[in-house]
């Protein structure tokens, strides 16, 4: 080992080589000396050991921090997961509400009686129809008013995909009864309590005016008396304003003249519908060059407040063509006349042949739609739908029984003279209006500029008051409705509502008449429809 | 409801239907009360006469006469059919046919009754329930009708009833529609009488297996002399067993004859003869004031009631075309039938009219029989009815058809005759009184006058149909 090289090793680990003064280290005597080299070595070895010890705190501290790394990486992986998963609850969370918001938007809609189209809350739920009218978008209109407590039992016990509609409170037709003998609560379809707390007042107060018969049945919901009283009230002034004209007409011969011919046009044009692209353009310009004519007065006639004939109150509109307090009251007129003749021809025609219903729906939502016969911005549908809330009160939610004179007023079934019309002659209304009432509700208005005057919300409505009858009171004429307004329509009605359409259409073929305590003809019809849908459709509703 | 054995009468009581009003009105009057009790509402029967063959008559336990589809024990497939057309019951005659034809053996039926009353469901409801669907393509059922038209229509009503049996086929035997050498492979077949003759003859259609026999419009078949012969040539073709079923909407004395030798031993339904003028239709006719004035009077009745598809029975070609372009620019959308189209081209022009792509249909005589097109709600006898030699005498039994073309299955039906002057006006009253229809006077004059008239025209025949028990 002796050799010159562990000199100057063994000098160095003493000092630091930059203190320790070269010279005297250099020139020292015993520079080679065992002493000197014995310090020399000492100092190496504490040296190293520093060295080592260092490398080691070193090592410590990279190991403490991969692990600190680690840890954080981990806590952040965590923390990722844990957003992930928040996300997916929160995800989840929302979708449930929506799904709450849907079921509480059905509840809310069924027990509403007739429809309303004026208040602001149902304006929302229109817009979805007027889009893409996805089911999602369908609950977003739900909020406005709260759930009824009718239905709170509902939304929770029920499985959404089983009844996508809720249950609801029977109804009395508000029309029927006040034209009917006052023991209208005490009648059998009253009186069943079956499943509802809502119509606990049958016994009580049996000799009641009949008016009061509705408030006294649905004691939990009281906007949706009006309502009826509106369609009922809107019918009785279009007669008012039916006989005045003819009034005007006497002492108005350009009046009466015109009036006719206008009137007769409008029967010939609408009777003159068929199917096909194109094929009713110069019927519907026919139609509306009568309105335009009537509403700028030629011939003139006395201004009238279309107020009477319209559900709630109508603000002027910014921008709508028609903003005066009164319009003619022949374009008033010819507009219930074109409601007419609508439903005759349903009634007349769509019965036998229920694809003639599509071009007068088509023709329907155009002129009910169009601006220049918008009043302060909305439609004067309601007149049309007065007169449907007479023929065809199914729609609106109102049933009876047909064993029974008051249940067949209830149903809308028709008086010649003294005597009912027969069974098939009711049916045969019944098949027409069904589908005329799909054949205007169900219209996409998506690529309209216009609002659609029916939206698809009311059939949802319509569809669900039949739906939620309880099964020992359904009765035929509600069956051959149901039926007629869902045949030829299943595929629109998906088209808007999806998922939440089939659900409504499995409820409304299989689950309800299969809880039919009896298989009427009615009954199987809306059996043998879900057996079509799986044919012509593929669309298996699990019979 | 009466009992059940004061509707049936024996045959010699019905070859004397009771003309009295009375019996009517009691039956009417009996339906009004239980309305105004408000419990049971069923309908009255009090039109339709049975007469029961000795076999049935034998039997301990008489006829019944089913309320219901579900009661008839149809088989499923044919019963779905019916409900998928809106069938919600049997309808009068269909209720008292239909368990006498299902019945087994089967035995023999002579049914008539009025325009619209469902006789073609019936007959097809029978038919269906006696095919063995297991043998698609071997003939089972035969229809005969007078017309390709016709054969066609009935052709449609099975599939439609037959919609969900599964391995139904249908054959068309109409002039041109079968190949020679092709075999009919179907299991019912709706023919007319000179071209299934023919196809049987020439062994293009096995009839060895041939269980019903159907003959539809049977007074006008076994009528006139060609129909009638070929029927009978079919019909001696046939297996003896076969089940013979004729309906029609009249039966002349002479025809009803001749019909019980053809299906002996049947039994048979009727209207009684009252009953035969089609209530429910309102019929009326426009005093023109001249021939030339006939077109323009008839573009403006279409704005007096909500029409959805009409009919215009026109004498000759000529008019029809001349009335078709006129309408069309009236914006009407019209389909003209006559003698000038033939096969194929007849087809594609009922056709069109029946989906509803046109909605008048301007026609000779050619359609006056069965053709049912159930949205039809005017019918118009531009020249009113005339037959004989150089068609100098009017022609009740075509008015009859032809207004039977509206007001099917009790819906609201429209007939308007025009006339301009002595003569027409004479046929007219003859035809009237033939039927002891009270016929309404419309005038040209004031529209609006017109229009009320016809609107209360309809309201109260309605009223009348005699399908409602009335309260008076």
């Amino acid at each position: 080992m002796a050799g010159s090289s562990p000199v100057r090793h063994r000098q160095t680990p003493s000092r630091p080589s930059p203190v320790r003064s070269p010279d005297s280290s250099y020139r020292s005597e015993d520079r080679n000396g065992e002493m000197n080299h014995l310090e020399a070595l000492l100092a190496a070895q504490i040296l190293h050991d520093d060295v080592r010890k260092r490398a080691y705190k070193t090592l410590a501290d990279h190991e403490y921090e991969e692990e600190q790394k680690k840890r954080a990486e981990r806590e952040q992986e965590i923390k990722d997961q844990q957003r992930r998963e928040e996300e997916r609850l929160r995800h989840e969370k929302k979708l449930r509400d929506e799904e709450e918001r849907l079921r509480a938007l059905q509840a809310q809609t069924v027990p509403k009686l007739p429809p309303q189209p004026k208040p602001s809350p149902q304006s929302t739920t229109v817009a979805p129809s007027n889009g893409d009218a996805a089911a999602a978008t369908q609950p977003a209109a739900a909020k406005p008013t709260p759930t009824p407590d009718t239905s709170s039992s509902g939304p929770a016990a029920q499985d959404p995909s089983k009844n996508p509609f809720q249950a609801e409170p029977p109804k009395t037709n508000g029309h029927v009864s006040s034209a009917a003998p006052p023991n209208t609560t005490s009648s059998p379809f009253a009186r069943p309590a079956t499943s509802q707390p809502a119509n606990p007042s049958a016994a009580a107060t049996a000799p009641e005016p009949a008016a009061q018969a509705p408030a006294q049945i649905q004691p939990t919901r009281p906007p949706a008396v009006p309502v009826v009283d509106d369609y009922v009230q809107i019918h009785k002034n279009l007669k008012k304003l039916r006989a005045l004209m003819t009034e005007h007409a006497k002492s108005n011969p350009q009046l009466k003249k015109q009036m006719g011919e206008m009137r007769r046009e409008i029967r010939k044009s609408l009777g003159q519908l068929t199917g096909g692209k194109g094929a009713n353009k110069k019927q519907l310009e026919s139609i509306k060059t009568i309105l335009m004519s009537a509403l700028h007065s030629q011939p003139s006639s006395p201004m009238t407040d279309p107020s009477s004939f319209v559900v709630g109150n109508r603000e002027p509109v910014e921008g709508a063509l028609n903003n005066e307090p009164q319009l003619p009251s022949l374009f008033l007129y010819l507009m219930n006349q074109l409601g007419k003749a609508i439903i005759n021809q349903f009634i007349n025609e769509c019965g036998a042949s229920p694809r003639s219903a599509d071009p007068v729906g088509v023709v329907t939502a155009q002129l009910f739609s169009a601006k220049e016969f918008l009043w302060r911005g909305q439609s004067l549908i309601d007149i049309l739908m007065a007169k449907f809330r007479i023929v065809c009160p199914v729609v609106f939610g109102y049933r009876g029984s047909d064993k029974t004179n008051q249940g067949r007023l209830r149903l809308g079934w028709k008086k010649e003279g003294d005597a009912w019309i027969s069974e098939q002659q009711h049916n045969d209304r019944m098949m027409g209006l069904g589908i005329g009432y799909a054949s205007i509700a169900l219209r996409d208005f998506s690529k309209s500029s216009n609002i659609n005057p029916w939206p698809p919300s009311r059939y949802w409505k319509s569809m669900a008051d039949i739906v939620n009858t309880p099964p020992d009171e359904m009765t035929d004429t509600q069956c051959i409705v149901l039926k007629s307004m869902l045949n030829q329509h299943e595929e629109k009605f998906i088209n808007f509502y999806g998922s939440a359409a089939v659900a409504a259409l499995r409820r409304a073929l299989v689950e309800f008449p299969n809880s039919a305590p009896k298989k009427t003809p009615g009954v199987m019809g809306l059996q043998v429809l879900a057996v079509m849908c799986k044919r012509d459709m593929g669309l298996d509703l699990g019979l | 409801m009466s009992d059940l054995a004061s509707r049936i009468t024996a045959p010699e009581a019905s070859a004397a239907p009771n003309l009295d009003m009375g019996d009517v009105e009691t039956a009417q009057t009996d339906g009004a009360g239980m309305i105004g009790n408000g419990s049971g509402l069923q309908e009255v029967n009090y039109d339709v006469e049975v007469s029961l063959n000795e076999l049935q008559r034998d039997r301990s336990n008489p006829l019944g006469s089913a309320h219901t589809f579900e009661e008839l024990g149809l088989p499923g497939e044919v019963l779905q059919g019916l409900m998928a057309m809106q069938f919600q019951k049997p309808s009068k005659v269909q209720e008292k046919a239909l368990p006498l034809m299902l019945a087994n053996p089967p035995q023999n039926m002579i049914a008539q009754s009025q325009s619209g009353t469902g006789k073609t469901a019936a007959f097809v409801t029978t038919t269906l329930s006696r095919v063995d669907f297991s043998q698609p393509t071997q003939p089972q059922a035969l229809i005969l009708a007078p017309s390709r038209e016709l054969a066609r229509q009935i052709q449609g009503v099975v599939q439609t009833i037959g919609q969900f049996c599964a391995s139904l086929v249908v054959a068309a035997a109409v002039p041109g529609a079968v190949a020679r050498d092709t075999r009919i492979e179907a299991s019912v077949v709706c023919g007319t009488p000179g071209t299934v003759m023919d196809l049987i003859r020439r062994r293009q259609f096995d009839v060895s297996q041939l269980k019903v026999l159907v003959i539809d419009e049977a007074d006008n078949m076994l009528d006139q002399q060609g129909l009638g012969d070929q029927c009978a040539r079919v019909k001696q073709m046939l297996p003896p067993t076969v089940q013979i079923l004729l309906f029609s909407a009249t039966f002349p004395d002479g025809v009803v004859k001749y019909a019980e030798k053809f299906a002996p031993n049947a039994n048979q339904i009727k209207l009684k003869v009252q009953e035969l003028t089609v209530r429910g239709i309102s019929q009326m006719f426009m005093d023109c004031p001249d021939e030339s004035q006939k077109y323009a009077i008839l573009c403006q009745l279409y704005g007096l009631m909500q029409i959805g598809s009409s009919i215009i029975f026109v004498k000759t070609r000529e008019s029809a075309n001349e009335i078709m372009k006129r309408m069309v620019a009236d914006g009407h959308k019209v389909t003209a039938l006559h003698g000038a189209f033939e096969g194929g081209e007849r087809d594609a022009l009922i056709d069109e009219f029946r989906s509803g792509r046109t909605k008048v249909l301007i026609t000779t005589n050619v359609l006056a029989r069965g053709i049912d097109v159930s949205s039809v709600s005017m019918v118009i006898n531009y020249d009113v009815p005339m037959k004989g030699p150089g068609e100098r005498e009017p022609d009740p039994e075509t008015y009859l058809h032809r207004i039977g073309r509206t007001g099917r299955f009790g819906r609201v039906g429209v007939s308007i005759t025009f006339i301009y002057d002595k003569k027409s006006f004479d046929f007219l009253q003859q035809i009237a009184e033939k039927y002891q229809i009270d016929l309404i006077r419309l005038v040209p004059d004031d529209w609006d006058t017109t229009e009320k008239e016809v609107q209360r025209v309809i309201k109260s025949s309605r009223a009348q149909s005699g399908f409602n028990p009335s309260a008076k």
